[in-house]
């Protein structure tokens, strides 16, 4: 009762939240300066032609009209129509969002593996030099942005030893057999390797450049629980039966240590997926965010409208799929 | 994750020629040719919506679809779908003669009736055509037999030439009219030099010759244009062997490979240009004196951009009808300080003014106007930089609220002065930022002037006095940087469309 | 265990004086950047372009770290490009902090009606992509110093309000608080005299690696063109530049690259370092 109770509630302030974000978006960039009818009057258009095409797309009527347009609109599924592109905004959106979800999910898992063995490292090697080296590692990698580390990753990888792509999501020239956006997974399914170590290659910096700060972040909450765990009592009961250490670490000590990693790598991830906006475009991917930025240079507006709405739904999303899952994960909260 | 370059140079060859484009050396090899283009394609309705009036996808719309009259490649008309146009004695009635034994690529006949359908629905506001106001400035179309006519409302002497020129796309009557707008969309077809095989948006299209084109079967039979709009990626395309033509990179990039694979570089009609807005200082015209002759163009040119540009004094172009030679506006420094001294300014009270520009829009934008602010600095002018997008560039204009300076790129591919010095020069104009009284009454008379001898000496004499007067600096003519495979020879089209048809084997 | 303790007792010493040097020598740079400079930050020269750093063959002498295409001297203008960095940092870092911290206090100290309306507010900021509303933001308000400031305060107060509310809520359940109320004070004198010195170590922290997120959030508009525009030199522009050229002229980017890693590194490893300081117990 409980559980369902305050599920409840989540999904009310959820839908808050929602609202908020979209009343927000709809005025801000209703008072972006930048006309984009302006944009595609040809030499010699006058007055009349300007009104007309006002007209056209709706820009005519009030602000507060305007919205209710858009929101009646929004709770039956259409978005409305990008300027530039005359397409649907949902179809586009959706059409991007597998490829910032797969960037975003390659991440992830990028991050959890780089954090987790630094952390299991650490931990065992704890004392040591090694263990200062990789606090030393953590803490550099925690203070520099994603941002930052792309740039790197592009002189280092892109310019100095080009080994991995830093342009695109997946070589132009190849013949796609794709039914869906979500390339990467598609083409393991289709066992098209070949197409699969093409796509990497792409997404590898990109991933890399975003998983950084979140693989610092884990893997110094994840040592800090394990060293805790370690000095508990079941651990030291292990050790004296004579397991190895990695043992200890790996088997006893890691699954109590890694809830309070767990609930962070969850609101870490949402920080990610809004981090991948400005990735996407140095690495010019062609995912929600490349999309995002063009659209605000473009005074797409219908089209901006979408692509926050779309994150901020993703966000919350996240959040909640988290603290349901920590709910459920940890007794005592499910009493609480 | 072991990959070194090589191995995936291997692994992209392996795929590449098991994928469908294949990649081969030599040209008489190439059954497939591929193109890197610098854009995507929104949509395939060529005359609504903005991609109408988008410069850069015209070369995909005229492979598909032809316009009423053909352009050449130096700009000049030719017979195309129209094969005879032109006025009756006193300009109240236009007729045109239509080609006979064209078929559509679904191969249905070509008819004068597509021909006034097509001109009746550009001229139709409701169908959102962009150009609409020029269209509409003819009424009651009728075709007959090989003939259509239509009256004149209100003369427009450049009419003909809006014909190869933004929205002056013929389509099909029965089609569209059977299958909608969805269904064009879905499945466009024209008259145009190539079928369209296979489109994928934001991807691709495929390309199939038209066996039975008019002007005679395009030399390559496949022809796959892909959208590549990073540049950097576009250079790799072509270097790889991936795709075997491209265009618009780096000028470096241009000059680094132009030795391995051919390469082609001529001035397109497109300019870059600073606006003057007859606002606070440029009010003043020492001022506005100094500004353009403070300027060294011809360096700027070499310099930033590896000596590809043209240097212009004019808003005419040499390839335009109303270019003169006789009208310069001269490299002169020290002439520039004088003026600006006799206003009471100099590098130590300098003028002090707003220069706006875009940032990447087009080749070396941003870096042109700091070299440009760079120079002005050593005369005694202060212009403070500011960066806007181009959507706010198009808003400011239309509401005349440009800052005094304003960098901005202006095209006109079919060299009329009236689609250059008078769209961006006219006052009442929703283009020109320029409201002189003095130069409204200069240029009223010549939009309706019907000897054509008489309309350009009218434009040329505008042209000398905005440039005495410096009412507008224009700086160079861009140059289009191609790059193709050896064994492509491509024509470059003056209007900056990357025209398939007109590529050959070499 | 404890010698492993006492080593890192020793680098939190190091990882001050190291972060807190170089931010002091940008300071110095800034505010002395005349007369460190060998060329002034906006003297261009045509024909002086792309020349590189000094040990490479081909450099000119006076150009230490090479000019960029407009022949421009590259250490130049990262000195000058300190003086943005550095007021971007201090003013928007400070008034974010002012900002967000305030209603942090407000919603933890007071809670009622006031923190509904901040948290709701907070969960609502929370839901927007940050960079995204950045650039829709310097979109509305038009590029420019000013414009930058109030970007980052608008979307970064969070930062600030969601710990500080937190930290009051804890301290607000203690008792002195209650008993400084009973001794005659108002709620907001009691906020601002015995709840603000508590936490008020914690914004310190929080406003330096502020510092360090705010000269990345500069330079990340500059790299989608949208950051200060006129020609005076900002890092974030140098490395937007010089990312064009980066294969005929690696040094435009890569200098600027390095001066920002360090400074955005020393910001946050100072603040990490200060919260070791206020809290050893804390890591």
């Amino acid at each position: 009762m409980q559980i369902l109770r305050s599920l409840l509630f989540r999904l009310a302030s959820t839908a808050v939240t929602l609202v908020g974000v979209a009343v927000i978006v709809f005025f801000v960039i209703r008072v972006v300066p930048g006309d984009p009818i302006a944009m595609m009057l040809p030499p010699g258009a006058t007055d009349e032609d300007i009104a007309r095409l006002t007209a056209l797309y709706g820009l005519d009527k009030s602000i507060p009209e305007q919205f209710f347009i858009w929101a009646g609109g929004v709770l039956q599924g259409d978005f409305g129509t990008s300027i530039t592109a005359r397409r649907p905004v949902l179809d586009l959106v959706l059409g991007r969002l597998p490829a910032t979800l797969e960037l975003s999910i390659m991440a992830l898992v990028i991050a959890v593996i780089l954090g987790g063995v630094a952390a299991l490292t650490g931990t065992r090697e704890r004392g040591t030099k090694v263990e200062a080296g990789i606090d030393v590692a953590n803490g550099m990698a925690l203070s520099v942005p994603d941002f930052l580390w792309a740039l790197i990753l592009i002189l280092l990888f892109g310019v100095a030893w080009p080994v991995f792509h830093i342009s695109g999501r997946v070589t132009p020239s190849l013949d796609l057999p794709f039914v869906t956006n979500f390339y990467l997974f598609e083409s393991l399914v289709r066992l098209r390797f070949d197409l699969w170590a093409d796509i990497v290659s792409h997404m590898f910096m990109p991933a890399l450049a975003l998983a950084i700060p979140l693989a610092a972040i884990i893997g110094q909450l994840l040592k800090q629980s394990l060293k805790e765990t370690m000095h508990l009592d079941y651990v030291t009961l292990a050790r004296t039966k004579g397991y190895g250490e990695n043992h200890v670490i790996i088997r006893e000590a890691l699954p109590n240590a890694i809830l309070p990693t767990l609930t962070l790598v969850g609101v870490q991830f949402t920080f990610l997926i809004g981090g991948t906006v400005i990735i996407e475009r140095l690495f010019s991917y062609e995912g929600l965010g490349n999309m995002a930025i063009d659209a605000v240079i473009n005074r797409d507006l219908p089209l901006i409208q979408g692509i926050v709405i779309l994150f901020a739904v993703l966000f919350t999303v996240v959040n909640l799929v988290v603290d349901l899952t920590y709910a459920l994960l940890n007794p005592r909260l499910r009493n609480a | 994750m072991k990959l070194t370059r090589r191995n995936m140079m291997k692994l992209s060859a392996a795929t590449a020629a098991a994928g469908a484009f294949g990649l081969p050396a030599f040209a008489q090899n190439i059954d497939e040719l591929v193109i890197a283009y610098n854009t995507t394609l929104p949509s395939w309705d060529p005359t609504t919506g903005p991609s109408a009036v988008n410069p850069t996808i015209q070369g995909i719309y005229q492979s598909v679809f032809d316009q009423f009259i053909l352009q050449q490649p130096d700009l000049s008309p030719a017979p195309g779908l129209l094969t005879e146009w032109g006025w009756n004695d006193d300009r109240t009635k236009v007729m045109m003669k239509v080609r006979q034994g064209v078929t559509w690529h679904d191969g249905s006949p070509f008819s004068a009736e597509d021909v006034a359908w097509s001109l009746a629905r550009a001229a139709d506001p409701a169908t959102g055509n962009p150009i609409n106001f020029v269209w509409s400035t003819l009424e009651n179309f009728a075709a007959d037999g090989d003939t259509v006519t239509a009256d004149v409302k209100q003369f427009d002497p450049t009419i003909f030439k809006w014909m190869y020129f933004l929205t002056g796309y013929v389509l099909p009557k029965a089609y569209y009219e059977k299958v909608g707008a969805d269904g064009f969309e879905e499945a466009p077809i024209g008259t145009g030099p190539y079928m369209v095989e296979k489109f994928e948006r934001n991807a691709f299209v495929r390309l199939k010759a038209n066996e039975n084109y008019w002007g005679g079967k395009p030399d390559f039979e496949t022809v796959t244009i892909k959208f590549v709009t990073d540049a950097a990626a576009r250079v790799a395309e072509v270097e790889s062997g991936n795709a075997h033509v491209t265009l618009e990179m780096p000028y470096e990039e241009y000059d680094r490979l132009k030795g391995t694979l051919n390469g082609v570089a001529a001035p397109i009609s497109d300019i870059g240009m600073i606006f003057l807005n007859d606002i606070d200082v440029m009010l003043d015209e020492n001022v506005r004196q100094a500004c353009a002759l403070a300027i060294d163009k011809q360096t700027i040119i070499d310099r930033l951009l590896s000596g590809y540009g043209v240097a212009i004094d004019t808003l005419q172009t040499p390839e335009y009808e109303a270019y003169e030679a006789s009208i310069k506006v001269p490299y002169d420094p020290e002439k520039a300080k004088e003026l600006l001294a006799a206003s009471g300014y100099s590098t130590d009270n300098p003028v002090k003014f707003k220069i706006q520009t875009t940032r990447g829009f087009k080749p070396k934008d941003y870096e042109m106007i700091q070299a440009i602010v760079g120079l002005w600095r050593r005369v005694g002018i202060e212009a403070e930089i500011e960066v806007y997008e181009i959507a706010k560039h198009y808003e400011l204009r239309a509401a005349d609220t440009l800052a005094p300076a304003a960098f901005y790129n202006w095209g006109n591919s079919v060299g009329d002065p009236t689609t250059s010095t008078g769209f961006a020069m006219f006052g009442p104009s929703p283009h020109s930022v320029w409201d002189g009284a003095d130069l409204i009454e200069k240029i009223g008379p010549l939009w309706g002037e019907a000897d054509e001898a008489k309309r350009i000496e009218g434009w040329k004499e505008v042209d000398r006095y905005v440039a005495e007067n410096a009412l507008v600096i224009p700086l160079l003519q861009y140059v289009q940087p191609i790059l193709s495979a050896k064994g492509v020879e491509v024509t470059p089209h003056a209007s900056g469309a990357l025209l398939p048809h007109l590529m050959k084997r070499a | 265990m404890l010698d492993g303790r006492s080593q890192i007792r020793r680098k939190i010493g190091l990882r001050l004086w190291l972060s807190g040097g170089w931010l002091l020598i940008l300071v110095l740079a800034a505010v002395f950047a005349p007369l460190l400079s060998p060329h002034g930050p906006l003297e261009q020269d045509l024909f002086l372009g792309r020349m590189p750093p000094f040990w490479v063959a081909g450099a000119e002498p006076g150009y230490y770290l090479g000019t960029d295409s407009l022949g421009r001297d590259v250490l130049t203008r990262i000195i000058y490009g300190a003086r943005v960095a550095l007021i971007v940092a201090l003013v928007a870092g400070s008034i974010t902090a002012l900002v967000g911290s305030t209603l942090g206090l407000l919603a933890g100290y007071l809670r009622g009606w006031v923190d509904v309306v901040i948290s709701r507010l907070i969960d609502i900021w929370m839901a927007f992509p940050p960079v995204l509303f950045s650039i829709l933001l310097i979109a509305v308000l038009g590029p420019g110093l000013v414009s930058i400031i109030i970007a980052i305060v608008v979307i970064d107060w969070t930062r600030f309000a969601r710990v500080v509310r937190a930290e009051a809520m804890a301290q607000g359940a203690m008792d002195y608080p209650a008993s400084a109320q009973i001794a005659g004070r108002t709620r907001i004198s009691t906020m601002i005299v015995e709840i603000l010195p508590n936490v008020l170590p914690t914004i310190v922290v929080l406003l330096t690696l502020e510092m360090g997120i705010a000269v990345i959030v500069e330079a990340i508009l500059s790299f989608v063109n949208l950051s200060i525009s006129t020609d005076d030199p900002t890092w974030g522009g140098m490395i937007s530049e010089g990312r064009t050229s980066i294969h005929q002229a690696w040094w435009i980017m890569v200098f600027p690259l390095i001066t920002l890693f360090l400074t955005v590194l020393s910001f946050s490893q100072f603040g990490e370092g200060l919260k070791d300081r206020f809290d050893p117990v804390l890591r």
